[in-house]
């Protein structure tokens, strides 16, 4: 039976700058700033967090910020790992972990498709991912300003069946 | 009649590059309306008859299930995300669902935890006699592949009677399930089917797992190490085909899965003959985890939570929060992550599907010195599923 709270206080020590809390039973969190990401990712990696099973980016416009979330699974502490780490919307680039967790390049390139988030030192993130190149050029992100109902509107060229005073389309 | 070398002058006359990349390699596509790729397309660089290299090239199923999962409320999104994985539909809805109930804070009533817990086992018995199916056609067994997708029809013959559909079951809710289970009768025949699958199991070893070509055809292909197989992010039978007893339903238990006895199959050659033969140990050890549910039988109660919030699904609003929920499914580790912000639909949702981490690197290094035959082969004992890349 692990004990999480000394997981993540052995975790915190060799890792001064992170923050930790257990969240529950096999889950437990660290937030750190990105330009330390690398150094932490490893340190999980070299302490028995074996897999990395997924990177998700989360836009917060409000905030102005893009939340990565490095999920982390640790067969050996059978525990899983939110590191979390923000970085600014407008200058969105962080460090790749791919050295770290090879694994990272495939999901990289997801976030960077979808969000545009440039992982540097990834060398296939030009790579056609899901996306057509006509997709990207009417900027299709999931980035929440994405403007859905113009892109509709344009793709399909349903302009004029779109009620303006209604913000809505008459069918 | 026109012949083959005048259609290729012609096109060399207007321009079309149809010459080899170098001298002695030619380029050749795979995919995706090949049989054995399912939908997933492969560019090769063939040298001969051997793969010099390898690129994946997903997309051609990519719905933008995430973007739309936005835009919809929360009950909606069943409908949505079981379609991402089409062998095995039930573990979208109950990922989602798990995570949804951990961002409320609901405890799922027994009633619901039993039959989640049956169906998931029912889905991953028939999804494994699908993929048995693929792999027996690729290997030319076409007897073994039949008897898998007559066998697989009695699950769908039982998921109708459960939730009215055959594939897309819609069953699961946050919450709970959407109805009970029918009657008695419906746990009678689960129980023949199971009992009648069991007794089949031994011809499926005499035609195709025990058989001597489908050993000599799988024997030392596709090799992946242990430390190969942790970096890629690997999951499921994949990983445990090279020694790592990895199942999520042993390390991060679920649902009634603590209290239920069964064994994690482990080989560790690596090869795609041990990723084969740890699926063929896992259907197995499924039959044998449904016969001790309905040992247990289904607890009494209620088969969802009761709360007002759930009399008016369209408003029905979830508090702001995150959580992660993930299942064990025949492709290995299925996970989902949703982000809420109190409104009516999630804020953000990520499906993590087993087959983005096997289904593209491991795919693109594995086959470097493949022969072309065994191209095939080497996909489907990898089972990657394409949706679950392209979502």
């Amino acid at each position: 039976m692990t004990d999480y709270e000394a997981l993540v206080a052995k975790i915190l020590e060799k890792a001064p700058y992170a923050e930790g809390e257990v969240r529950r039973e096999r889950r437990i969190e660290f937030r750190i700033s990105p330009d330390r990401i690398r150094d932490f990712l490893k340190l999980l990696k070299d302490n028995g967090f074996e897999l990395l099973l997924q990177i998700t980016a989360v836009d917060w416009p409000d905030r102005g910020e893009i939340e990565l979330i490095y999920q982390v699974f640790s067969i050996t502490h059978r525990t899983h790992t939110f590191v979390r780490t923000a970085i600014p919307r407008d200058n969105s680039v962080v460090p790749t972990v791919m050295d770290i967790y090879p694994v990272a390049e495939t999901y990289e390139r997801d976030a960077h498709e979808f969000f545009q988030v440039v992982f540097e030192g990834n060398p296939k993130l030009e790579m056609p991912w899901i996306l057509e190149e006509e997709d990207k050029e009417a900027g299709l992100s999931y980035r929440k300003d994405f403007d859905m109902l113009g892109y509709v509107k344009r793709k399909y060229k349903i302009l004029d069946r779109f009620d303006e005073d209604k913000g809505t389309y008459v069918i | 009649m026109v012949s083959q070398s005048e259609l290729i002058r012609e096109a060399r006359e207007n321009g079309m590059d149809l010459l080899p990349l170098d001298k002695d390699t030619y380029e050749l596509f795979f995919g995706p309306q090949h049989m054995a790729t399912e939908n997933y397309s492969i560019i090769l660089k063939m040298d001969g008859n051997r793969v010099v290299k390898a690129i994946a090239n997903p997309g051609f199923l990519h719905r933008g299930f995430e973007k739309l999962a936005e835009y919809r409320p929360w009950h909606t999104n069943i409908a949505l995300l079981l379609r991402v994985c089409v062998p095995e539909p039930d573990v979208p809805e109950v990922i989602y669902s798990m995570a949804v109930e951990e961002i409320l804070g609901w405890e799922v009533p027994e009633r619901a935890q039993w039959i989640r817990t049956t169906v998931l086992e029912m889905a991953r018995v028939s999804a494994y006699l699908f993929w048995t199916m693929g792999m027996a056609f690729k290997l030319g067994v076409y007897t073994a592949g039949q008897w898998a997708a007559a066998y697989r029809e009695r699950f769908m013959a039982l998921f109708e009677q459960l939730t009215g559909a055959r594939v897309y079951h819609i069953y699961t809710i946050p919450g709970g399930v959407r109805r009970d289970i029918p009657s008695d009768a419906w746990l009678r025949r689960l129980r023949d089917t199971v009992e009648y699958i069991k007794s089949k199991l031994p011809d499926f070893d005499e035609i195709l797992f025990e058989n001597y070509i489908t050993h000599r055809r799988l024997e030392g292909i596709g090799v992946m190490d242990r430390k190969f197989a942790l970096d890629e992010g690997v999951t499921g039978p994949n990983l445990r085909a090279t020694g790592v007893p990895y199942d999520v339903r042993r390390v991060d238990p679920y649902l009634l899965y603590p209290e239920l006895d069964f064994e994690v199959p482990v080989l560790k050659d690596g090869d795609a003959l041990a990723r084969v033969m740890v699926r063929r140990f896992e259907i197995e050890q499924d039959l044998y985890i449904l016969e001790q549910l309905l040992d247990m039988g289904p607890p009494s109660g209620p088969y969802k939570v009761e709360d007002p919030r759930l009399k008016n699904l369209p408003r029905f609003k979830v508090p702001a929060g995150d959580a992660f929920a993930h299942v064990e499914s025949t492709k290995g580790d299925f996970g989902a992550y949703v982000v809420s912000d109190g409104k009516n639909k999630p804020y953000r949702l990520q499906l993590r599907g087993p087959s983005i981490s096997h289904g593209i690197r491991v795919i693109e290094q594995l086959l470097v010195g493949a022969r072309i035959a065994d191209v095939p082969v080497i996909l489907v004992s990898l089972d990657n599923c394409p949706p679950d890349i392209d979502r």
